[in-house]
């Protein structure tokens, strides 16, 4: 049999960031013999009409994927309120009484620009 | 004055010219790449470079046609090659044989080429930034932009395969460096006009662009063990005056052989 | 964690493997699949990846050669998609040769001894650049047909490749569109290009969508993608799908198309056509068509050319 000099190149998995504060998402994989090149074929192969702000390139072997029995262990009853706000949305009600204003994520997340002083 | 004026003139077209055609016919001897590069990978990413440097030379174009040159689309594709500016080297062709039936291209040629070339233009852009024409200096500011890439592409490419310890691959690349010095001058070269462009401010002297450009291209040499003062040649004359080679007539001839079956067609 | 797996017979994964199927579940490159369905994808996903490489010579032929800087600049885009398409098509079809180590130099390999064959459009002449434009405009719509119909399919990555894939078709269609638009509203021989194009190409494209039976060329893969829930569609449902979504749009440029029998007959619901020439994808599939050795040729010559890069830069084996 013929031997052939092994050119294959290395299999990499191409993620991207849209903005800064956008997560990472993935893209596909490509063909390249080393991260340097992985990184300098990713945008034009996967991205070529959209914006990024960051690429990550990751070599396929050193990602651990679920096999599809893990997968089995995702599954959830839907009883868990008491994990979310949903299971205390009673409480806008119970300020209410108080004549106060519920403290609820929409709120809590506008701090972010800083909490204007009052009473 | 109005001599003055006219001579004025004259240089920023004679170098808007340039810019245009080289990378004109820089885009065209990539776009004859297409379909077939190393690996399919790189010839998708080659192509966005290519269609970039089109995309730059369609600009200079265009502020020849505000300059009442005419249409960058007849600028493009119709005049002959004694009217190009283009430096010689970036006409030669890729490899013999045609990209229709027989490429026999040369991707080491290429590499070392588009390395070089890119470096050279990253350099110029930068001096045109300053331009005393204003029209100039805004787009040196946004060819920039995509010059990040495709130097950090053709340098990457440089140094890998001269640093490969392939023996082929490093003897097709000291090869490759050869030609392209030895035709080399011709991108700094500033034609006829070169002392009016620098004494208008247009932009700096080809030996400051030159010595800038080995200032750059020096370390990068000798990281990978191509350990040698760098010297370029115009060995194939001067294309900025208007000599060229076989080579680009031909070229010429390819791309616009649908625009000339009917110039004042709308295609 | 393979332990469930394993310890299930045969049978029982079939049982569980048609049932996530039917229940509109994605498979993954590394769940478990029967050999047919792997076999099945990896026929028609290298098929379909390696057309798209070689669909890409016939309009790199026209890229220097196009009339304007944008149009220049549009086809480069176009033909570096194609190249794009089969970029992802051949990763999804690498990934399911990983249990016959077979990798994407052996795709090669297949392709240049003729084992491993691409669609018959891209064995024909594009003699102008009319052909140019028609190949985007009603070749990339046929295709555009074809792939919609699988953007369903039942096989994870081929369906996200597909998803990337036709919404840049999207692009490719008015691409052909408004060079096509161009010359129909040019010239009188930029008008007759169009014509001379459309004659050309038009069985091509009929024959494209392959046969409606396995009577006609002795082999149909359709039922049994339809089956795994690859795809949706026949064959021929496809082809009446091109023939409503083209017929009248072709007609009404002024151009007419080179079946003096075509009519929809609206008690069936259905075109009357006259059939191709079924005999003609036997002769393409043994890379006898009118450009089938050059391309290939071309293909083999930059491959071979390039082999040292590919050398130089593999991986060290340790």
């Amino acid at each position: 049999m013929e031997t052939r000099q092994e050119t294959y190149f290395e299999e990499f998995e191409v993620f991207s960031r849209k903005t800064q504060t956008s997560p990472v998402q993935y893209h596909f994989s490509l063909l390249a013999p080393n991260e340097d090149i992985a990184i300098m074929m990713a945008q034009e192969n996967f991205m070529r009409r959209e914006a990024v702000d960051d690429i990550w390139v990751v070599k396929r072997q050193n990602i651990r994927k679920m096999t599809v029995e893990e997968k089995k262990t995702l599954q959830r009853i839907d009883n868990k309120d008491y994990r979310t706000t949903k299971g205390y949305g009673y409480l806008k009600k119970k300020w209410r009484k108080y004549e106060q204003e519920m403290l609820d994520e929409k709120e809590i997340m506008s701090w972010a620009g800083g909490v204007k002083n009052g009473e | 004055m109005e001599n003055n004026s006219s001579l004025e003139n004259t240089a920023i077209k004679e170098l808007l010219l340039q810019l245009a055609d080289d990378d004109f016919i820089h885009s065209y001897r990539g776009s004859e790449w297409l379909g077939l590069a190393p690996h399919i990978e790189e010839d998708v990413a080659s192509s966005s470079i290519a269609q970039d440097t089109m995309g730059h030379a369609a600009i200079f174009f265009k502020l020849l046609e505000e300059l009442g040159e005419g249409d960058a689309d007849q600028l493009a594709h119709d005049r002959p090659a004694k009217e190009r500016r283009n430096a010689i080297i970036l006409e030669v062709v890729n490899g013999p044989g045609n990209y229709m039936e027989d490429p026999d291209y040369d991707w080491a040629f290429a590499v070392v080429r588009n390395y070089l070339y890119t470096q050279a233009k990253a350099i110029k852009i930068q001096s045109l930034h300053s331009s005393s024409y204003e029209p100039l200096a805004e787009v040196a500011q946004k060819v920039q932009m995509e010059l990040y890439y495709h130097l950090m592409h053709w340098k990457t490419w440089f140094i890998q395969l001269l640093g490969s310890g392939h023996e082929e691959a490093v003897s097709r690349m000291k090869a490759a460096i050869e030609k392209t010095l030895q035709d080399f001058q011709g991108v700094f070269s500033l034609g006829h006009y070169r002392v009016e462009m620098v004494k208008q401010g247009l932009i700096e002297d080809e030996a400051v662009l030159l010595n800038k450009w080995i200032q750059e291209v020096t370390p990068v040499f000798e990281s990978v063990g191509v350990a040698c003062s760098i010297k370029v040649g115009m060995v194939k004359g001067d294309g900025r005056t208007g000599q060229h080679t076989e080579d680009l007539e031909k070229a010429l001839e390819t791309l616009s052989e649908v625009y000339a079956s009917d110039k004042t067609a709308t295609w | 964690m393979n332990v469930l797996l394993n310890d299930m017979a045969e049978h029982e994964k079939l049982d569980q493997f048609i049932a996530r199927i039917k229940a509109g579940e994605k498979i993954e490159a590394d769940d478990w699949m029967p050999e047919d369905y792997r076999g099945t994808l990896i026929k028609l996903i290298s098929m379909h990846g390696i057309s798209e490489i070689m669909g890409a010579l016939p309009e790199k032929e026209w890229v220097p050669k196009a009339p304007t800087l944008n149009r220049k600049l549009g086809i480069m885009a176009k033909v570096q998609d194609e190249m794009g398409h089969g970029q992802l098509l051949l990763r999804v079809a690498e990934d399911l040769l990983k249990p016959y180590n077979k990798k994407r130099d052996d795709l090669m390999q297949d392709l240049f001894t003729g084992d491993l064959k691409f669609h018959n459009v891209f064995h024909m002449e594009s003699k102008s650049w009319g052909d140019a434009g028609l190949i985007g405009w009603l070749v990339d719509g046929a295709a555009i047909i074809s792939q919609t119909n699988m953007l369903g399919a039942s096989y994870g990555p081929y369906a996200r490749a597909l998803h990337r894939i036709c919404a840049e078709e999207v692009f490719h269609a008015q691409h052909g569109e408004a060079i096509i638009m161009a010359l129909a509203e040019g010239t009188e021989e930029q008008r007759k290009m169009v014509q001379d194009s459309i004659d050309y190409w038009w069985e091509s494209l009929l024959l494209f969508f392959g046969p409606p039976s396995k009577n006609e060329v002795g082999s149909s893969k359709q039922d049994v993608t339809i089956k795994y829930r690859i795809r949706t569609s026949t064959n021929e449902e496809l082809r009446q799908a091109f023939f409503s979504k083209y017929v009248k749009r072709i007609l009404s440029l002024g151009y007419t198309i080179p079946d003096e029998t075509l009519r929809f007959d609206k008690d069936t619901e259905t075109w009357i056509y006259q059939q191709p020439d079924w005999g003609k994808l036997k002769i393409i599939a043994r890379n006898e068509g009118p450009r089938s050795q050059q391309r290939l040729n071309l293909r083999r010559i930059s491959y071979e050319n390039n082999k040292w890069v590919r050398e130089a830069l593999a991986p060290k084996v340790i």
